[in-house]
């Protein structure tokens, strides 16, 4: 029963890490756009829709509704900044801008929002007990979005002529410009589709902790690049496994060895893959700098 | 003559401004503030600056500290250790600072000490409350309490007394304060005969509990003593709740705030904590200061906002009585008498810190109460 009950606990953290990982993996993996500024973009993409919720007083649907295409237009500010410039640069030098940017994010949306935590709604209310253990409506709806999106998006990188172009230009950057593909367009494209994936999976995440604040960037980031390294760069579902896994491994740890050891146990395992298997679970193998 | 007068009033020029300038500098006593101003900790440090300045405007507006008018010099730590100690670098170097209040966090308070130590300036800590930070060095001050002190009162009056608890589990954050709340706690229930069924503490930063969480649980003690601020409290509370886990919730004061209410919801009905300051005592001074607060800050103040008041006054009392020199103030406020500041009575051991009184106080109808 708590092994049974653990294992869920890990499976809904880990399908939070799938939902921030698609994004994070779409950007890093797919546009091979280093990015440390990810999480502080969830954060501030889904502190608009927790403005115009509790401050404008809109319905909650209707605010996250209007804070995607925000996120969307962050996502295109921070391509002009951070990577338009710097297309055939080193590609570290994203790492330094991204870097600065989520620095001054960061503290743009303590400033605007407030630096406290604040709290979100939940989307769904309610729950199910299943032989004596409890799963929320909202777990559920985290597991199905997750998958969903990725049905979505492998339907997008297939039939649409946008989604074929990332992934050619993510093959081959100039045999994608020489087949007339709009590698700028094609870019900021995928990045904004990204940060949008990635603000809807933080809806989601708060949604489900209640709790919302500016600090909870970073460490969303870090914990989306873990998940992306881990299940294969350049693969969606190994993004998607690669955060069900570390979700379950993070827990398991919890169970057996108690909690000093969760991030030990998942970053050695983390290392071991690496050592083993460089691309990581389903990866490919690939030049990023 | 006419040359005369030219040099005349050039020297009489020169004269007014250089008095006005040294008139300037001796017009002001500076104080230091070392806050988290921006990073985890950004809104107690915010409570610092408010509360700060508030307590330096009013004493401004009484005619200042021996004439002259108070200057707050407020650098932002981020909470960050590290940064702690350069704040306390800069502090020490400016000669016209005399003494310093903060850091927030005992981490970054207990980074910076040795600096402040061995250069002689006070450094005024609002609200560590590691047993160790006062003792550290002769200028150090805590005026919060310590943990020493509040973890036997939360075993024996929250828990034995009022909760009437068999057993109880801690859920502690991995930091000086978090660690030094645990393990005060654990002694004295050791002491008391209060069975501790199992420890778990979490990163700062953690959004997830349900697994440490469900291995406290699986022990079924009756309470379980949240050692967090009231960010991760309300978190904690929450995942409990979603649990339909029925166990006492009680902790230390780090988590009475408003914010609590909010962000905890129906989850923190019940909590159970201590407080040396309630925003509905009945004293002009509290009634002041928290309507003071509210119109600055937009929201009441917390217990971490009022002793960062109480800091600040209580330093201007030692540099009335002691003057502006830097180890003279460290003496008079070694010295001060019973102080009565909106945190209640505040008297140093010879240590340098606080032995208080709690109250106790408990989240009834999604307000705080307190409990006769």
């Amino acid at each position: 029963m708590f092994w049974i009950r653990q294992i869920i606990n890990g499976i809904t953290q880990g399908s939070i890490y799938a939902l921030m990982a698609i994004g994070y993996s779409l950007i890093f993996g797919k546009l091979l756009l280093v990015t440390f500024a990810f999480g502080e973009m969830v954060v501030f993409g889904v502190f608009v829709s927790y403005y115009l919720y509790a401050i404008v007083g809109l319905n909650l649907f209707l605010a996250i509704i209007i804070a995607l295409p925000i996120s969307w237009g962050l996502g295109m500010l921070v391509d002009k900044i951070c990577y338009e410039k710097f297309r055939d640069e080193p590609r570290f030098l994203m790492l330094i801008t991204t870097i600065g940017f989520g620095i001054f994010l960061k503290s743009f949306t303590q400033l605007i929002f407030g630096t406290g935590y604040r709290s979100y709604p939940n989307f769904i209310e309610g729950k199910i007990i299943v032989g004596g253990v409890r799963i929320t409506y909202i777990q559920i709806f985290i597991i199905l979005t997750t998958l969903l999106l990725l049905y979505g998006l492998n339907l997008f990188f297939k039939k649409t002529k946008l989604g074929v172009g990332i992934i050619a230009l993510s093959n081959d950057l100039d045999a994608a410009k020489l087949v007339g593909i709009n590698v700028n367009k094609s870019i900021k494209f995928g990045h904004s589709l990204g940060v949008v994936l990635g603000v809807f999976g933080g809806m989601m995440m708060v949604s489900y902790y209640n709790a919302i604040g500016a600090s909870m960037g970073p460490i969303l980031g870090l914990k989306a690049f873990t998940v992306v390294v881990f299940g294969g760069i350049t693969s969606l579902p190994g993004a998607i496994i690669g955060g069900f896994t570390l979700g379950i491994l993070e827990n398991l740890s919890v169970a057996t060895f108690g909690s000093g050891y969760k991030d030990i146990v998942a970053f050695v395992i983390l290392i071991l893959i690496l050592v083993l298997r460089p691309s990581g679970l389903l990866g490919k193998k690939i030049d990023l700098f | 003559m006419k040359r005369t007068t030219l040099i005349l009033s050039f020297i009489f020029i020169l004269t007014i401004s250089l008095s006005m300038g040294v008139l300037a500098q001796t017009d002001t006593v500076k104080i230091g503030l070392s806050a988290p101003l921006t990073g985890d900790y950004a809104e107690y440090g915010e409570n610092f600056q408010y509360s700060v300045q508030i307590a330096a405007d009013e004493i401004n507006a009484e005619g200042g500290i021996r004439g002259k008018e108070v200057e707050i010099v407020v650098r932002d730590s981020q909470g960050n250790p590290a940064q702690a100690a350069a704040i306390a670098q800069e502090f020490v170097n400016n000669q016209d600072i005399v003494a310093e209040i903060g850091d927030f966090t005992s981490t970054a308070c207990l980074a910076a000490a040795p600096i402040y130590e061995s250069a002689g300036m006070v450094q005024l800590s609002p609200t560590s409350s590691h047993p160790d930070f006062a003792p550290s060095g002769e200028y150090m001050f805590g005026i919060v309490g310590t943990q020493a002190v509040e973890g036997p009162f939360n075993v024996k009056e929250l828990a034995l007394n009022y909760l009437g608890l068999d057993s109880s589990a801690v859920i502690y954050i991995n930091n000086d304060w978090g660690v030094a709340t645990m393990e005060n706690f654990v002694a004295s229930a050791e002491r008391n005969g209060l069975e501790i069924t199992g420890t778990e503490s979490f990163m700062e930063g953690e959004t997830d509990y349900s697994a440490i969480l469900t291995n406290l649980e699986r022990d079924n003690p009756d309470g379980i003593y949240i050692a967090a601020m009231y960010q991760e409290a309300s978190q904690i509370v929450r995942e409990i709740d979603r649990m339909d886990w029925d166990v006492e919730l009680f902790g230390p004061s780090s988590v009475f705030s408003m914010e609590f209410l909010k962000l905890a919801g129906e989850a923190g009905e019940g909590f159970v904590t201590n407080t040396i300051f309630y925003w509905e005592e009945d004293r002009a001074a509290v009634q002041n200061y928290v309507e003071e607060f509210e119109k600055r800050a937009g929201r009441r103040p917390n217990l971490h906002a009022a002793v960062a008041y109480d800091s600040m006054n209580i330093l201007a009392d030692a540099i009335e009585r002691g003057g502006f020199d830097r180890s003279d103030i460290r003496d008079a406020l070694a010295e001060t008498g019973e102080y009565m500041g909106v945190t209640g009575k505040i008297k140093f051991t010879d240590a340098g810190d606080v032995v208080r009184d709690y109250l106790i106080l408990k989240v009834v109808d999604n307000d705080w109460k307190v409990i006769e």
